[in-house]
């Protein structure tokens, strides 16, 4: 029955994308308006169809409705609410049904906003481009992803979820966080795709779709960064990210997601960077579909594992195709594309904007090559290998440094060009704040160099944001500067958080001591400063699982700073033990304890203990990220003559662009004086 | 010669440099898995000195405690080796379980390794015996 009633919203899905592609198509060859007004409400079927389909699977998995397949293997009867809730996302098929939902939620939205231009074949195009995503997802649903495959001889209860799903309430907002940034993408990717058809790849596409990227950039961020302490609090190695295939699908879209975002500034201003823009949000979906690949089809396990299900090759096939399409109408409009504008100095805002993106394209390739690195191995010579943390490690340091040069210096920089004495008056102070935590750096103890610059840099960057935050006060108070511009001053809250994050990581990696320890009951072992005291361990036995947990106190200095417990969980359908960390948070550092082996015969516990400095900045740096981005997304309540973002001047420039007619960009001339960024 | 084509041949040199060093870099960084008979193979024709991961199974009753770690050996039916492992194997190390050991050969054919991992569902595996030597025979 609600098998029944899954498959036919699937069903439904699938037929009002194809009608919706079809009307709207027709409406375009046709130039009928009145076919575009039927062709776009299909999506609000779509939508229905998989809310429809989401409300099927979770009343069988509130219901315990083991005849379902998918229940049956992440479901059971001892499963909390929570955690039967989230089996939605638990495993694949489920996954694909998030997905479906959410990008029917991106094209209402879409559907929405541009409900005043109907007729407008930018807007039809980019339509029939979501539709055709959505179609894709609901065909694999019908077909080898089919999330309602009912079972003949249903069993009286089912295997639960993965234990390491049902450890930690993260589980719960972290996967949807990371599926509302990878969906979000398509409608970028739509839009663009829409602008290579119609020819108007100006700049209307990308005042058209700046929300719904940011927006997208925003959760994908939050996904990560959820994903990293979730790993911190349920993985037990005592890191928040470990190179693992898994966490690389995700950083990757966000790597070329990020340097979209800066480029279109370029596009905006100056006209420039089309070709690339363009690339960037089709490689930026074309990666969202591989992490999908990567992380859903078991291809990481195996090469050959993957093709036992038609899931990975019609991934990978729809990858292909998203990318032949992508590369095809870039070359088939190549002659068009040509820019009106030119870099006139190396020292400028656009200079810059190239060179961060320069430099996270070749972040996403070393992470990229890494990833795929063993499939290929395996896939051409037969031969089984990982790629280690150090190749990451050091390959990507140098880049992030760079990356941070640029993001403490470059927001300083004029457009076009500059003079010396406009870097001195900018850049000096700041310059200076950086030498000096150098230097102090250097003098409490650090050795190594790249913690070094990033420390100072992270100082550089945020004394050049305070200035400027301080010049916006100074000028106009500090409440209005920030309403008048919330994109740049969001922007630069980002930065803050970004900041925060390169030092949470430079400080844990490299000052963080991690030892194990052999302890019988109220033995004590000393870890830097801290002493740790085995009390006592308990076995709790439920139908869920297993749980061995132990009672650790820990002092420094004298001071008892409580109790801590530790445990190792087993579950019933697992022959995997799921340690439980514990983890004292403290702003300067978190004392990480992990029980390694529990009691043996003699009573003897093995206890793993680190001290990882500066991680909680982590999650710090991240809400600060979520804040700017939700900053940046606010509208601009008034525009000052001398302010740095023209938003009509913008306008008018994308709307004339808009014909293609390469007409040169109205921004003053080389030399003239650029308003400060305020 | 014309500023801009000094200009294309710096951004390639720099390019090829680039991926000259990625590559070096990739190839230090890579560890191989083995079976074990992969492995006792390997020593036997004098290979095999860097670093690997053995897959196999524990031989039941061969684990023994040592003073800072575990002594013990791995089988994949064929071929059998001896470990020995610093540091405490983890929760649900016992005879019969399927592990995954990352070292390198030491003295005397014993496997020094640092770091195990139980192999386990639908996360990780070690490569299956069977499967790699049909795989094998298939591209010849």
């Amino acid at each position: 029955m609600k098998a029944a009633l899954g498959v036919l919203a699937l069903a439904v899905g699938t037929s009002a994308a194809v009608l919706g592609i079809a009307t709207l198509g027709l409406g375009l060859r046709r130039g009928d308006d009145r076919l575009l007004q039927v062709g776009r409400r299909y999506v609000f079927v779509v939508l229905a169809a998989a809310v429809a389909a989401v409300g099927a699977m979770e009343w069988a998995l509130l219901t315990h409705d083991f005849s379902i397949e998918y229940v049956a293997e992440n479901n059971a009867r001892s499963t909390p609410l929570l955690y039967t809730i989230t089996g939605l996302w638990a495993a694949l098929e489920g996954s694909i049904l998030l997905w479906a939902l959410v990008l029917g939620g991106y094209l209402v939205f879409m559907v929405r906003r541009f409900h005043d231009r109907v007729t407008d074949p930018l807007v039809a195009w980019a339509t029939v481009t979501g539709l055709a995503v959505a179609l894709f997802f609901f065909v694999l649903m019908l077909g080898p992803a089919n999330p309602f495959t009912t079972l003949p001889n249903p069993p009286s209860d089912g295997a639960g979820p993965n234990p390491l799903l049902q450890n930690h309430p993260l589980m719960a907002f972290h996967p949807p966080m990371l599926y509302l940034g990878y969906v979000g993408f398509t409608v970028p990717f739509a839009f663009a795709i829409a602008a290579l058809v119609t020819g108007r790849f100006g700049e209307g596409w990308l005042a058209d779709t700046r929300r719904a990227t940011l927006v997208a950039w925003g959760f994908l961020t939050m996904g990560i960064i959820l994903g990293a302490w979730w790993s911190y609090e349920v993985l037990g190695w005592g890191g928040y990210w470990a190179w693992d295939p898994v966490e690389n699908a995700s950083l990757l879209p966000w790597l070329t997601g990020t340097a979209f975002i800066h480029s279109v500034i370029v596009q905006e201003r100056r006209g420039m960077l089309r070709v690339w823009n363009l690339s960037l949000v089709i490689a930026t979906f074309c990666l969202t579909i591989l992490g999908t690949f990567l992380t859903r089809s078991g291809v990481v396990d195996s090469v050959h594992s993957f093709t036992q299900s038609a899931i990975g090759p019609m991934l990978l096939g729809f990858l292909g195709l998203v990318a032949a399409v992508g590369i095809g109408l870039i070359a088939w409009r190549g002659d068009r594309l040509r820019a009106p504008g030119r870099i006139d100095s190396p020292v400028s805002r656009e200079s810059a904007f190239l060179a961060n993106n320069l430099l996270f394209a070749v972040l996403a390739f070393v992470v990229l090559l890494g990833t795929v690195y063993p499939l290929l191995a395996e896939a051409l010579q037969n031969r089984r290998l990982s790629v280690g943390e150090p190749y990451f490690d050091r390959m990507t340091t140098p880049v992030g440094i760079g990356l941070l040069f640029l993001m403490a210096a470059a927001p300083a920089l004029p457009w076009r060009a500059t003079s010396g004495e406009v870097l001195r008056k900018r850049l000096l102070v700041p310059a200076w704040v950086g030498a000096v935590v150098m230097a102090g750096a250097v003098l409490l103890g650090a050795r190594e160099l790249a913690q070094v610059l990033t420390f100072g840099l992270a100082a550089f960057a945020l004394a050049g944001i305070a200035r400027q935050f301080w010049l916006g006060g100074r000028a106009h108070g500090p409440i209005r500067a920030v309403r008048s511009n919330p994109r740049l001053y969001g922007g630069l809250v980002v930065h803050v958080g970004v900041v925060l994050i390169a030092v949470a990581i430079a400080s844990s990696s490299s000052y963080s001591t991690k030892r194990e320890v052999r302890l019988r009951e109220d033995e004590s072992a000393t870890v830097r400063d801290y002493t740790v005291t085995y009390l006592g361990s308990e076995v709790d036995r439920s139908d869920q699982k297993t749980t061995v947990s132990t009672r650790i106190r820990v002092e420094r200095g004298g001071d008892d700073l409580g109790v801590y417990a530790p445990a190792i969980s087993t579950f019933p359908n697992s022959t995997q033990g799921i340690g439980t960390p514990s983890v004292r948070t403290g702003l300067r550092e978190d004392v990480y304890l992990t029980l390694v082996s529990s009691p043996n015969e003699r009573g003897r516990i093995t206890l793993g203990v680190a001290v990882n400095p500066m991680v909680l900045w982590l999650w710090i740096g991240g809400g600060v990220m979520a804040l700017g981005t939700l900053l940046a997304l606010a509208p601009a309540l008034r525009r000052t003559p001398g302010q740095f973002w023209r938003r009509s001047a913008t306008h008018t420039v994308a709307q004339r662009r808009q014909n293609g007619d390469g007409e040169k960009p109205v921004a003053p001339e080389p030399g003239a004086r650029e308003p400060e960024p305020v | 010669v014309k500023p801009r084509v000094i200009a294309a041949i710096a951004v390639c040199a720099v390019a090829v440099v680039a991926i000259v060093g990625l590559a070096v870099a990739l190839s230090k960084n890579v560890v191989y898995f083995r079976t074990v008979s992969e492995a006792v193979e390997e020593r036997a024709d004098g290979n095999g000195r860097g670093r690997f991961r053995m897959a196999g199974e524990v031989v039941p009753g061969s684990v023994e405690e040592t003073a800072n770690g575990v002594r013990f050996q791995v089988t994949d039916g064929k071929a059998t080796a001896d470990v020995v492992h610093q540091g405490d194997p983890p929760d649900l190390f016992k005879g019969g379980a399927p592990v995954v050991c990352e070292g390198r050969w030491g003295d005397g054919a014993v496997f020094d390794s640092d770091r195990i991992l139980i192999r386990h569902g639908n996360e990780y595996e070690p490569p299956e015996v069977e499967d790699d030597r049909a795989s094998r025979e298939a591209v010849g």
